[in-house]
């Protein structure tokens, strides 16, 4: 892991996790459907299956994780995929 | 509540391309002639979409070795090889394909999918780690479901990024890393680069399974697959395959090169608690094995037949999804384009697969064509013709399909 990226990692919040997501579905989000931590990513935002794994990749990219199968499909809204993504930041 | 509202957004959109005309995912077929030709009704169908790359469902030694099993044990082995014993048939099939791969190990499935599920979800245990191919088949993925391994994704083909992801999960503390891919993806026809895969498993002691499904019988010197075209299948931990598409039948193998894969027919629930393939189906697939060691003419006609048609079709102005291969996928702007030209195909004879999200790569909408060594020529000629007239009639067939849509 880069220094950077270290640093980047450590404090990490939930607001910086959740931008980088808004950041990362716009691509999916033609409609600029409003993002809530309570949008269901594909009820909600139409998001189909393989963009979210786009965006799962997107993250696992940039915060230098892996986020398992298993755990993407127990994911259902935003808020969930932050508090996924902080509890593996912390783990790694 | 009912129990089948939960499908009613599928059934929407099923009701939706129905309008279109023929449900594309519910032919009937009501006589099959031979490899390239079956009847609906009265009207003859070129079929273009039925896998049977090597053409050798109606080859006189495979019907003959079907119909002289079947004689001599029987429509049905009534239960599981563990439970109810083995054949012959299934001993004989699993010799033959080590001998002919030069592998330690085969073990013969009733199924392609449950091979996957099988073996994928049974040699990846609660403290291994499973890396797959992002564009990866519903068998790997629900072999890995099954599994207590996590399962982490990688960009498709790309060997850099499953190393940047083995890389990332550093040591694996009492387990290992399997890598599953597959020669060539069924979708898009694209191929895996291999050896490059098989170099960043070995770097960092990972083992490779590969679903070669698509690609035995086509691919290598003596038919085993890419892995053997790439001079590397000696390299490879495990490949597994089906009897449905160049072997003509029913069923499935997983070979290795680790004789211990024996100990996982004691383990695999998937070819444990299930009836065995009947003699029938396994002495088809014998014969075809036969065949595809005898007669590598098949497969440089089936490449001949390949390109002449992604030719064609690259000179009428298709966007073609990867280089010739036995499947050549369409890209279409969506599934209702897609689906009423399906539709009109069908309607001048010519059998291809539409292929929709979700279960497509990069959710596109496809018609897919696969290949046969079965077909001439003037086959391919045939199918250019009715795509050369499909792109003249856009327009018709595009107003005739918002008329079909718009009818109550």
């Amino acid at each position: 892991m880069s220094p950077s990226i270290a640093q980047q990692v450590s404090d990490i919040k939930h607001s910086d996790v959740f931008n980088k997501i808004c950041e990362l579905l716009v691509p999916y989000n033609p409609k600029g459907k409003e993002i809530l931590n309570h949008s269901g990513i594909m009820t909600d935002l139409e998001v189909d299956s393989t963009a979210v794994f786009d965006l799962i990749m997107g993250l696992e990219d940039f915060y230098d994780i892996s986020i398992p199968m298993e755990m993407v499909s127990d994911i259902k809204t935003v808020g969930e995929l932050v508090n996924a993504v902080i509890q593996l930041t912390a783990q790694s | 509540m009912g129990i089948f509202d939960k499908f009613s957004t599928l059934k929407s959109r099923v009701d939706l391309v129905e309008k279109l005309g023929v449900d594309p995912f519910g032919v009937k077929f009501d006589r099959i002639l031979n490899a390239t030709r079956g009847l609906i009704g009265n009207k003859e169908i070129i079929l273009a979409g039925t896998n049977n790359y090597l053409g050798l469902t109606f080859d006189q030694d495979c019907i003959d070795a079907s119909i002289k099993a079947t004689r001599k044990h029987g429509t049905g082995t009534t239960g599981s090889r563990i439970a109810n014993g083995s054949y012959d048939e299934h001993v004989d099939l699993e010799n033959a394909l080590a001998k002919h791969s030069g592998m330690e190990s085969a073990i013969v499935f009733s199924t392609g999918y449950q091979t996957n599920l099988a073996a994928i979800s049974t040699l990846a245990g609660p403290k291994d780690v499973l890396f797959i191919d992002a564009d990866s088949q519903a068998c790997i993925i629900d072999g890995c479901r099954l599994s207590a391994a996590p399962t982490i994704r990688f960009r498709h083909n790309s060997p850099a990024d499953l190393e940047k992801r083995l890389i990332r999960q550093g040591e694996i503390e009492g387990g290992i890393a399997l890598v599953v891919i597959e020669g060539m993806y069924s979708m898009f026809g694209d191929k895996a680069p291999i050896k490059e895969f098989v170099e960043v498993c070995e770097r960092h002691g990972a083992f490779l399974y590969i679903d070669e499904a698509h690609s035995f019988g086509i691919y290598g010197p003596t038919g085993c697959g890419l892995a053997e075209e790439e001079g590397v299948l000696d390299r490879v931990d495990f490949i597994s395959g089906t009897f449905s598409k160049s072997l003509a039948s029913i069923g499935g193998f997983c070979l290795s090169r680790h004789k211990d894969f024996e100990i996982t027919r004691k383990a695999m629930r998937a070819y444990m608690f299930t009836a065995s393939p009947t003699p029938s189906n396994v002495a088809a697939a014998r014969a075809a094995l036969d065949k595809i060691a005898d007669k590598p003419e098949l497969r440089e006609n089936l490449q001949a037949r390949a390109e002449q048609l992604h030719a064609g079709l690259t000179a009428l102005g298709f966007d073609l999804c990867a280089p010739p291969s036995p499947i050549i996928a369409i890209r279409r702007p969506n599934e209702m384009i897609a689906a009423s030209e399906w539709n009109w195909l069908m309607e001048k004879g010519i059998y291809v697969n539409l292929a929709i999200p979700p279960g497509t790569p990069q959710s596109s909408s496809l018609l897919r064509i696969s290949l046969s060594a079965a077909h001439t020529i003037e086959d391919i000629d045939l199918i250019l013709s009715g795509f050369a007239q499909l792109r003249q009639e856009s327009e018709l067939v595009m107003a005739r399909a918002q008329d079909a849509l718009a009818a109550q």
